[in-house]
């Protein structure tokens, strides 16, 4: 909630400028502002960051590291953990590539599920109880040592260009 | 509108390549089907006569027998061509679709001219479909869009870009107005335009011998449709809900009516062949015509917007930070883009919403139990007299029932296409890359399977017990799924969610003695077949 209202905020934030130059940079500086505060405000020291656990769709266990109010979603980007399809449309909630699955007592801490979410949950392929989408769990010290599995595959249509579908 | 529209291209177009595709056919159909479907790719879109198109898929029917096209059943060619251009089936092509439906299955194809369409009319299918989607997904032949910008030397939009320059577009926007969290900033600009919409009931009212009833309200939405999507793309008040409607305005609502009248017409404009044009002149003349019209109107906005953050900035004044302005400062797209763009999402964004408030405002009048319920919703939750704001809508779950509800029963889009972009299976056939599909969500939103009593209004079956509970899947995507979904949703959901709440808070709503039972007809988006007309009485807080 503290975040919506920050957010808010700087929606309204006014921006100073004596050219487009310096406009420009100020637009870049409210840009980063918003981003930063979605990626979370904390020092980025390793000393503070959060290990997660991926379970990819082969069952092999992938340890990487994250920086607390980091997605999920930009921990497999930065990371470049090869999900195949995952995170679709950029973390925007226009799909559920992102889907993951979690133990019941992680699903239990990862915070409020919101209504749009809930929507794209009710399309995502292998739905559990205790799914959520990548883009939406941000980290946390609390989560520490938290594991998130990948779901199976959708059955793909596609046939394969060797014909060997 | 559009997939129509390039429906029609597609068949006109593929008339004159069909000879030299008969040519092809013989050296194609000895090719294995991948290497096959990829140099078809190149004519795109089912240009070819169905039972030359298929190439045996001989290699794909290990697991379970995947059959042809040829056995896929549907209409036959001439009545769908009766059906269609005799019986003007497009403004019953909804209904088109649920009889097809039941009469040939879950997936059937059918033939307009030479160009053939599959359509899926199934929430497993297409969901299948949607989820086997690339980075870049096409909907549909948009090669007039593309020539009328060509000519004119303007950039795509949304809409009419394929390929790497839709995906570079979309990047860009998506990142602006997608997340529901940045869209709730607008909260305060639109809740403006609900202030005047509420005053425009009002005032319209008393012109009326029974001071309640408000003749044709799409006219009245369209109006705040407009003025609310301009609100947010252009930072503009438009005064489209003052008594006196600004020339340029009126100007771009007249562009956008011919856009929608001459929809007919238009549809064949890029479609008739361009050796034709010289003795057929006039269907391409109008589509450039109002093309130029909306054009125009994003041409004269953008460029006041520019000319004043210009001005600001030299006069060392604050800028205010908008959506047009960050376009213009951070210059993700250029100029032409941004013109592009602006007059796409405005063109989408009104009809779409105009006729979802008509539909919930009529469906509200014609169910007043449903109503009450609604409105004592929104009375415990917001107190009397509150206006809410995006914040408060997590908490008026009846609201987002009721669009969720009346987009079911009638989804503006009734059916939505894409164009396969590699060899599929769905239900069982092989669909070579390269066709046109057809999928028919107002088939599945209405399909009892998906829907118990599927044609009662009832916004409460959206309702959800807990975080875990599931609603629907696939049966109603409104406003479609994944990558190339609706840019708008978040913009239209804020729109339609604020106005709705403030109608129901103000008013009761009712149906006027002059409005009967209003059938939906297909006109590009389904809309009223026949004007609405409600009285809208003063609640007593």
């Amino acid at each position: 909630m503290s975040l919506v209202t920050a957010l808010g905020r700087l929606a309204h934030v006014r921006l100073r400028g004596y050219s487009r130059r310096t406009a420009a940079a100020s637009w870049g500086a409210f840009l980063t502002a918003r981003r930063s505060l979605t990626a979370g405000t904390q020092p980025l020291r390793s000393d503070n960051k959060v290990t997660v656990h991926f379970i990819n769709r082969d069952g092999e266990k992938i340890t990487v590291k994250g920086a607390p109010g980091e997605s999920l979603l930009d921990i497999v980007i930065s990371e470049d953990l090869d999900f195949d399809g995952f995170g679709a449309c950029e973390g925007t909630l226009a799909c559920s590539t992102c889907h993951l699955i979690f133990d019941e007592e992680v699903y239990k801490k990862l915070g409020p599920v919101t209504d749009e979410e809930m929507d794209m949950l009710d399309l995502a392929y292998g739905l559990t109880d205790t799914s959520r989408l990548g883009c939406q769990i941000c980290l946390t010290k609390s989560l520490e040592g938290m594991v998130a599995r990948v779901p199976e595959s959708v059955a793909d249509i596609r046939q394969s260009k060797d014909g060997s579908s | 509108m559009a997939i129509l529209n390039h429906l029609t291209t597609t068949c006109w177009k593929s008339f004159q390549s069909d000879r030299l595709n008969k040519q092809l056919l013989y050296a194609l159909r000895a090719l294995h089907k991948s290497a096959a479907s990829e140099a078809l790719g190149i004519s795109t879109t089912g240009e070819e006569p169905i039972p030359d198109r298929l190439i045996a898929p001989a290699d794909v029917g290990e697991k379970t027998r995947v059959k042809n096209l040829k056995d896929m059943p549907g209409p036959s060619t001439l009545s769908n061509l009766v059906e269609f251009f005799w019986r003007d089936g497009f403004s019953r092509i909804h209904e088109i679709q649920m009889e097809h439906r039941k009469k040939y299955g879950k997936i059937f194809k059918s033939r307009f001219g030479p160009q053939l369409v599959v359509s899926v009319a199934d929430r497993e299918l297409v969901a299948q479909v949607l989820r086997a989607e690339g980075v870049a997904p096409q909907r549909a032949n948009m090669e007039s869009w593309k020539e009328y910008r060509d000519l004119r030397g303007r950039s795509t939009g949304l809409i009419s870009a394929e390929g790497e320059d839709w995906l570079k577009m979309r990047s860009v926007l998506r990142q602006l107005i997608m997340r529901p969290r940045d869209v709730a900033f607008f909260s305060d600009d639109v809740n403006k335009v609900v202030d005047d919409l509420i005053r425009r009931v009002s005032c319209l009212r008393t012109e009326q011998s029974d001071g309640a009833t408000v003749l044709n309200v799409n006219d009245l939405f369209f109006k705040y449709a407009m003025e609310a999507v301009a609100a947010i793309l252009y930072e503009r008040r438009l005064g489209c809900l003052e008594n006196d409607i600004p020339q340029e305005t009126q100007d771009y609502i007249t562009a956008l009516n011919l856009m929608f009248s001459s929809f007919k017409t238009t549809m064949y404009a890029g479609a008739i062949p361009k050796w034709l044009r010289p003795i057929l002149p006039k269907p391409w003349e109008e589509f450039c015509h109002s093309w130029d019209g909306l054009f125009k109107f994003s041409l004269i906005h953008v460029d006041k917007r520019f000319a004043e953050i210009k001005g600001q900035l030299q006069r060392g004044e604050e800028v205010k930070a908008g959506l047009l302005t960050h376009m213009l400062i951070t210059k993700e797209m250029n100029l032409e883009e941004i013109y592009a763009n602006l007059t796409e999402m405005l063109l989408a964004g009104v009809d779409t919403t105009s006729f979802t408030l008509s539909w919930a405002s009529y469906l509200l009048a014609r169910h007043p139990h449903v109503q009450q319920q609604i409105y004592t919703e929104v009375t415990r939750t917001l107190g009397p007299g509150t206006v809410a704001t995006a914040d408060d809508v997590p908490r008026l779950p009846l609201i987002r029932g009721l669009v969720k509800e009346t987009l079911r029963l009638f989804p503006v889009l009734p059916g939505n296409g894409r164009i396969t972009q590699d060899d599929l299976v769905v239900g069982e056939y092989f669909i070579p890359k390269g066709t046109q599909l057809a999928l028919c969500h107002y088939s599945t939103s209405l399909d009892e399977e998906n829907f118990a009593d599927s044609l009662d209004f009832r916004p409460s079956r959206w309702i959800r017990k807990d975080t875990t509970d599931r609603v629907d899947n696939f049966g109603s995507i409104p406003f479609g799924y994944g990558v190339r979904s609706c840019i708008g949703r978040r913009i239209a959901e804020l729109e339609l969610h604020l106005a709705l709440t403030r109608l129901i808070q103000k008013f009761h709503i009712s149906m006027s003695p002059l409005t009967a039972d209003v059938k939906a007809k297909t006109h590009g988006l389904l809309c009223p077949a026949a004007p609405i007309h409600l009285q809208f009485t003063d609640r007593e807080n």
